[in-house]
């Protein structure tokens, strides 16, 4: 299967989305980011449900949209097989029909079978989607979307509905199945979980903009900017106020950078929760104000003289400190980030896209 | 005592065969216009705008009109006489557009706003799995919005049956030719005859009545 290339415009009333993005021939692609960044309306542009302004989408060598061209393939032609995130499934229908609907003709009733017996719906063959639960529903939708052959996938949001236990079955399923199939696979989602655990490569979406597009374990690593930082789950932000000689000050107090900080400071530093140990000797001022016990490991929630929280993970085997108790926190270098500000309108290099 | 269909019999007879004919019409375009108009199609506004005209425009007027338009004289009217050596006015079929207009934004909204609704992400799922505008109309749209279907049926066809102001200007209500059952109550009532408007008032409500019994049954299946 070729990869997916798009880089487009679009724009409704205030909203922009202006995104490059290059999903590979396998893998799941996911992209993250807060509600209303335009991860949908992305998923939507490539599929043909919305029209770009500008720019051009291609698989492969198949062009689906060129705006220069005037060539704006309707969704029919595409192949792009789009999950939505309420499944959207026919409700005048049965779940084999659900599942038929999709199929090119000629494929007879052994392929929908199988893609039955595969996502295990057989029993419920003859159910109609109200009479299902989320998980079904989910695998139903799935199935549909696998058995008309598409040669993208797309997925909105896909584990939203069901819940957590069944969540972690399903992306199991999810994986195994789509890498069967070696299909160019966007995943949107909120969830940083369902990312962590599925993609090979993540996109960072912020107020319509394709801020940072990786490898999903370099993007969490290494966040782009503050904004970024913040969609990835960093908690431990903290703003920095000034810089000398390598060390970054704020009204939290001063940690040893990386680093000099001659040519500039970061707006914030972001701190990795795994790696800083209370200790005896320097380091940041700190009261313990909560410790949560996680099984392996206990989360402090540790404030600082500014009252700033931070989320450290102590390993269980270190003996838990007593609530209100003052200490000190030492935070390798290695563990912190510097955040810059957002360089909004900055082009994502190519580099990020092989 | 005046047996019930004594009164104005050809009436009652003329409203059943234009509600037959509109229901026909309404299905159709009420269908097509729902989808259309829930579709980004070129001039949709302007197409919306004069389906609803009906529901905001007085129908006196806009029989009166329609009159000039396809009146012997009219824009429309005078070419289909000179050429076709035809009438619509005070004929059947201006009884029947009478009607198809007066009733249409009812049949077609409900279908608009279904489709727009409920409707619209499994349409845009049915395009995503290969199907074309005309296969999801039939296997996703129509079955749907079935409902919608028959409840802008019963009003539209109930909204036919009463009509009266594009009906007069139109039809002209000539007696036993194109006095429709309403119109036939309006001239019993002109007449001094209060039994016979009382009947056929009774009688056009009870149609009426029926018709959204039935279309609310056919919408359930």
């Amino acid at each position: 299967m070729p990869c997916l290339d798009a880089d487009l415009e679009f724009r409704r009333a205030a909203f922009r989305l202006a995104a490059r993005i290059r999903v590979p021939e396998t893998g799941i692609t996911a992209l993250v980011g807060p509600s209303g960044c335009g991860k949908t309306t992305l998923l939507r542009l490539l599929a043909g449900l919305e029209r770009p302004m500008s720019g051009c989408i291609r698989h492969g060598e198949r062009v689906w949209f060129d705006q220069g061209q005037r060539i704006d393939l309707p969704p029919r032609h595409r192949r792009a097989g789009l999950m939505f995130q309420d499944y959207a499934l026919f409700p005048h229908l049965s779940v084999a029909r659900n599942v038929a609907y999709g199929q090119p003709h000629g494929d007879g009733e052994g392929e929908v079978r199988v893609w039955l017996d595969r996502l295990q719906l057989q029993t419920f063959a003859e159910r109609r989607p109200h009479a299902l639960s989320g998980g079904q529903k989910q695998r139903v939708a799935l199935a549909r979307a696998l058995a008309s052959r598409p040669e993208v996938l797309l997925l909105d949001e896909p584990f939203s509905a069901v819940d957590l236990g069944l969540r972690q079955s399903l992306r199991l399923l999810f994986q195994e199945v789509v890498a069967e199939r070696a299909l160019p696979t966007v995943l949107v989602t909120h969830d940083l979980d369902d990312v962590r655990h599925l993609a090979d490569r993540v996109g960072v979406l912020i107020a319509g903009e394709l801020r940072q597009f990786g490898p999903t374990s370099e993007v969490f690593s290494h966040p782009l900017d503050v904004e970024v930082a913040q969609v990835l789950g960093w908690d431990n932000r903290l703003p920095v106020s000034g810089c000398e000689g390598g060390w970054a000050r704020g009204d939290w107090g001063r940690l040893r950078l990386n680093g000099s900080c001659s040519s500039g400071f970061p707006e914030h530093i972001a701190i990795r929760p795994h790696g800083p140990s209370l200790t005896d000797g320097t380091g940041l001022s700190v009261e313990i104000a909560r410790v949560t016990d996680m099984g392996g490991y206990r989360v402090l929630l540790c404030r600082l003289p500014d009252r700033t929280a931070l989320r450290i993970h102590l390993p269980s085997d270190q003996h838990p400190p007593a609530l209100g108790v003052q200490t000190r926190l030492r935070v390798p270098d290695d563990c912190i980030v510097p955040l810059p500000a957002p360089a909004l309108g900055a082009a994502i290099p190519a580099s990020a896209f092989t | 005592m005046t047996p019930w269909l004594d009164c104005s019999p050809a009436a009652l007879l003329l409203s059943l065969e234009v509600a037959g004919v509109v229901l026909v019409l309404f299905l159709v375009a009420g269908i097509a216009l729902g989808y259309a108009l829930s579709q980004p199609i070129p001039f949709r506004n302007l197409l919306d705008a004069l389906v609803s005209l009906p529901l905001v425009f007085p129908p006196i007027a806009i029989g009166f009109f329609l009159l000039m338009l396809f009146g012997r004289h009219g824009v429309i009217g005078d070419p289909l006489h000179q050429y076709l050596d035809w009438d619509l006015v005070f004929s059947f079929p201006a009884l029947v557009m009478a009607a198809f207009i007066a009733g249409l934004p009812l049949v077609v909204k409900p279908i608009q706003s279904a489709i727009e609704g409920s409707a619209r992400e499994l349409i845009e799922v049915s395009y995503t799995l290969g199907k074309g505008r005309l296969e999801t109309l039939f296997l996703v749209v129509i079955p749907v919005v079935r409902r919608h279907i028959a409840a802008g049926l019963t009003l539209g066809v109930g909204r036919s049956f009463g009509e009266v102001g594009m009906t007069l200007m139109l039809g002209g209500n000539i007696l036993g030719s194109t006095e429709t059952l309403s119109l036939a109550i309006y001239n019993q009532v002109l007449d001094g005859n209060f039994a016979c408007a009382t009947r056929l008032s009774i009688l056009l409500g009870a149609l009426s009545l029926g018709l959204f019994l039935l279309l609310r049954r056919l919408g359930r299946l």
